[in-house]
């Protein structure tokens, strides 16, 4: 090991022990990828998701020949954004070590094929959203890293679009945010046939509210994972969707390392046609995060008779002076409401609709106002 | 919070000396199956029917999507699985052998209890050692006796209904009580008989490592109506004790059931029982439920609701301590239309306990008007304590509305404050504040189980606030 030549004793050993300690964890994570398989119905992370259908098929494109071809751009970035290069050790390493809901074997085939994607080093408040763009028309397996620096105002907007029937991607997130910083992301995803992501927030301290948008994909799965390290941090996530014919599994975790810090979820979703949506959430306080306020909420609007929802919100608490919730509700529109518009002489399909996008407005309105 | 270290729970720490008539030994093979039916006279259908029960056993799987790490460590060798003082019941109360009677009083079980007691089965070790059946009820044309006898002289009635609401190969734990159930009620209840008296069994056990297979079947027919109370209470011993019960309840056309169990085993005690109703038209089942004992409980008490506007409704009380596992919740599968349901749960997790609730709820595919609501609150004494909430909702259709909620608090130590400025000690004010929590469920049991409960919660907090 190389170290600086200014470096005390006391700086060296720490040094070193980091890197040890890193060692370890990269080598666990190796032992992770190489023991996991390919997400079956034994997998319980992947309990409705039906595994055998779309992981199978997911996992087919990752280990077959395909190469991964796809699009990345950005714009309003200025010098923060930096394409992801296959040698970059670090950020690879960032990659093993980023947790999933069930997917290990997943994550390992995507590593494979790393070295795609950007990273956005934010270290000045950004203006105007920092917008990134993933399209494809085959296989795409880009990775995200965002960086926010401390005490930093950002806003970013990703786009991962499919530009054909046949378009596939799955991608990962790892997102950073230092003490004091503040970060608004959104991810908004549409057109492809198997699309999934993975995703990973590290809160140190800062603000998060991450709103996240699937729309007219044929299966899609959404894996967060939002992880709190600091006292001060506050994670709150949103999404709204409308899947008409789709299959959406959405996968989240609030995990309140530490005390003092609050998390807040709330997923809506509206189901017309024979869409399915299955939301699966937790949120895992440890020993000793005492003074957590974490909430979780999961509502489905049903339009349909043959829509389904799966709703499996979690809760693992395993500290006291905690205040913790979760609420899941699953219904249709409410005649009421309804017969009030059809008096007003509004058709109604046209009804339902209002009332459909009143109903995700408020997710989108609860994130804008964060 | 005061963060003492939990005591040992010594309640119920007493044993009697064994002294068995049939003991089929460690582990379960055909052989143990054959010295079953052997010791009980049972006839060759069943034989096959248990062994082929045994076979199914030993092919599952341990349940992956819906059980605690904690199943894993179960080693079914280590337990026995069939213990009796002989096949024949007790008829009266001076036919109780002597060491018995000693336990039931120990336990606080008064003799005179008796009289207000509609019918006592009381289940010590695997067979029903004692039966005493108001002439009131027989005149009424209830049939209350154990499963044995049930299976023996009223096969007609038995036979059609048993394995049909939870089949063997329902999952690994059915399969093993199918393969070696004894003891247990069986209950039928005629068209339009209303009984006023709850029906009552107490489930004892005596011996180490022994295992309670109890097997309980109440048919209510048309239009009648029962409740059935079942309290355990267990001698503490050194290695784990297996109990695999299964309860099947059918309620037909406009019939009620309610059920209310107290279980209060010592903690080396495996109790996984599976509990299952069929509603049918206009039927209710109610599953009253109170977990206070055993190092490691999975009871989700179900209700399938397979008629038009039937009722399933689970309330649920846990309690636990340092040691213990509590893994309850409920099922309610919704397989007709305008179905309702209702369940509420709450949880005390003491020490470095832990109280889980895990739920289903499933509205079928095509059913209109079903509703559910679920509510489950769970309360934290001391820092280490542990809670979890797991619930599966699956709703199919745009016609049925269904809401899941769950909080996670602890006493509020202002609370605290104000009472014991008033004079009371921690610990009473804790024990006033649990009692409080639990207060509107604990309403539901039958008064002197409520009583029992109270009492109950006033000991662990003793036991937990220095």
């Amino acid at each position: 090991m190389d170290f600086p030549q200014n470096m005390s004793m006391e700086e060296a050993f720490a040094l070193a022990e980091a890197e040890a300690k890193l060692h370890a964890a990269l080598q666990e994570s190796q032992s992770r990828f190489e023991s996991a398989r390919i997400p079956d119905r034994l997998n319980e992370d992947w309990r409705f998701g039906r595994p055998h259908k779309y992981a199978a098929a997911l996992a087919e494109l990752l280990q077959s020949n395909t190469p991964s071809q796809g699009e990345a751009s950005v714009q309003q970035a200025g010098e923060a954004a930096v394409p992801v290069s296959a040698a970059d050790d670090d950020l690879k390493q960032t990659e093993m070590l980023m947790p999933t809901i069930g997917s290990d074997a997943l994550l390992g085939l995507h590593l494979k094929r790393f070295g795609s994607g950007y990273v956005l080093y934010i270290e000045e408040d950004t203006t105007e959203p920092i917008h990134l763009y993933y399209k494809t028309e085959t296989f795409y397996t880009p990775s995200t890293f965002i960086m926010v620096a401390p005490g930093v105002k950002a806003c970013v907007v990703e786009h991962h679009e499919g530009l054909s029937p046949q378009a596939a991607m799955f991608a990962t997130r790892n997102i950073q945010v230092a003490e004091g910083a503040e970060l608004k992301v959104q991810l908004l995803s549409s057109g492809m046939q198997y699309y999934m992501c993975i995703t990973d927030i590290q809160n140190m301290g800062g603000k998060v509210s991450q709103l996240t948008r699937h729309d007219s994909h044929t299966w899609a799965r959404e894996e967060t994972v939002a992880e709190i390290y600091a006292a001060g941090s506050d994670i709150q996530l949103f999404s709204a969707n409308l899947p008409t014919s789709q299959v959406l599994d959405q996968h989240t975790r609030q995990i309140h390392h530490v005390g003092g810090a609050t998390s807040n979820l709330l997923y809506k979703n509206v189901l017309d046609g024979t869409a399915t949506a299955t939301f699966a959430g937790n949120i895992y306080v440890a020993p000793g995060a005492h003074h957590t306020d974490a909430y979780q909420s999961n509502r489905n609007l049903l339009l349909s008779e043959n829509a389904t929802v799966n709703s499996l919100p979690g809760l693992e608490i395993l500290a006291d002076k905690v205040r913790c919730s979760h609420g899941s509700a699953s219904a249709p529109v409410d005649e009421e409401q309804l017969f009030y518009l059809l008096t007003r002489g509004i058709p109604r399909n046209e009804a339902i609709a209002l009332l459909a996008g009143g109903f995700l407005d408020d997710a989108l309105e609860k994130y804008e106002r964060t | 919070m005061d963060e003492t270290p939990f005591q040992m729970d010594t309640r119920g720490a007493f044993s009697m000396p064994e002294n068995h008539k049939f003991d089929a030994g460690y582990g379960l093979t055909e052989e143990t199956i054959d010295y079953i039916c052997d010791a009980k006279g049972e006839p060759d259908w069943l034989r096959q029917f248990r062994k082929d029960a045994l076979k199914k056993f030993n092919e599952m799987p341990m349940p992956y999507h819906w059980a605690p790490e904690g199943i894993r460590n179960v080693d079914f060798e280590n337990f026995r699985y069939y213990l009796s003082h002989g096949a024949t019941p007790s008829r009266s109360w001076d036919e109780v052998p002597d060491d018995m009677k000693r336990t039931f009083e120990r336990l606080g079980v008064p003799e005179q209890e008796r009289a207000f007691l509609a019918g006592v089965d009381a289940q010590y070790d695997s067979e029903t050692a004692y039966t005493n059946m108001r002439e009131e009820l027989q005149k009424q044309g209830v049939i209350f006796v154990n499963s044995t006898e049930g299976l023996k002289e009223y096969e007609h009635i038995f036979r059609p209904w048993f394995g049909k609401v939870i089949p063997v190969g329902d999952n690994k734990f059915s399969a093993l009580n199918h393969a070696a159930f004894s003891g247990g009620s069986f209950i039928y209840v005629p068209k339009g008989v209303k009984l006023t008296q709850p029906l009552q069994a107490y489930f004892r056990i005596n011996s180490e490592s022994m295992g309670q297979f109890e097997r309980t079947l109440i048919i209510a027919d048309e239009g009648a109506e029962l409740m059935y109370m079942e309290g355990c209470t267990a001698p503490q011993y050194d290695s784990a004790t297996l109990h695999s019960g299964v309860v099947e309840l059918v309620a037909l056309k406009g019939a009620k059931i309610q059920y209310v169990t107290v279980q209060n085993w010592s903690t080396n005690v495996y109790n996984l029982v599976i509990q299952r109703g069929l509603a049918m038209e206009d039927a209710e089942i109610r599953w009253i439920d109170c977990n206070l004992g055993s190092g490691l409980t999975m009871k989700y008490p179900a209700v399938v609701l397979q008629g038009r506007r039937a009722r399933g409704e689970v309330v649920s009380i846990s309690l636990a301590h340092s040691g213990q596992l509590q893994d309850t919740g409920a099922r309610m599968i919704h397989a007709a239309p305008e179905t309702t349901s209702n369940i509420v749960a709450k949880s005390i997790s003491i020490g470095e306990g832990r109280a889980s609730y895990r739920g289903e709820v499933k509205v079928l595919k095509g059913m209109k008007g079903c509703r559910n609501n679920t509510e489950c609150d769970a309360l934290l004494i001391n820092p280490a304590s542990r809670t979890d909430t797991y619930p599966a909702i699956t709703v199919n259709g745009n016609a049925s509305a269904v809401q899941h909620e769950a909080s996670v608090s602890q006493v509020d130590e202002e609370m605290l404050f104000y009472l014991q400025q008033r004079g009371l000690t921690r610990a009473q004010a804790m024990s006033l504040a649990v009692n409080g929590f639990i207060n509107d469920l604990v309403k539901e049991f039958p008064m002197e189980y409520s009583v029992e409960l109270r009492r109950l919660i006033d000991l662990e907090m003793e036991d937990s606030i220095g």
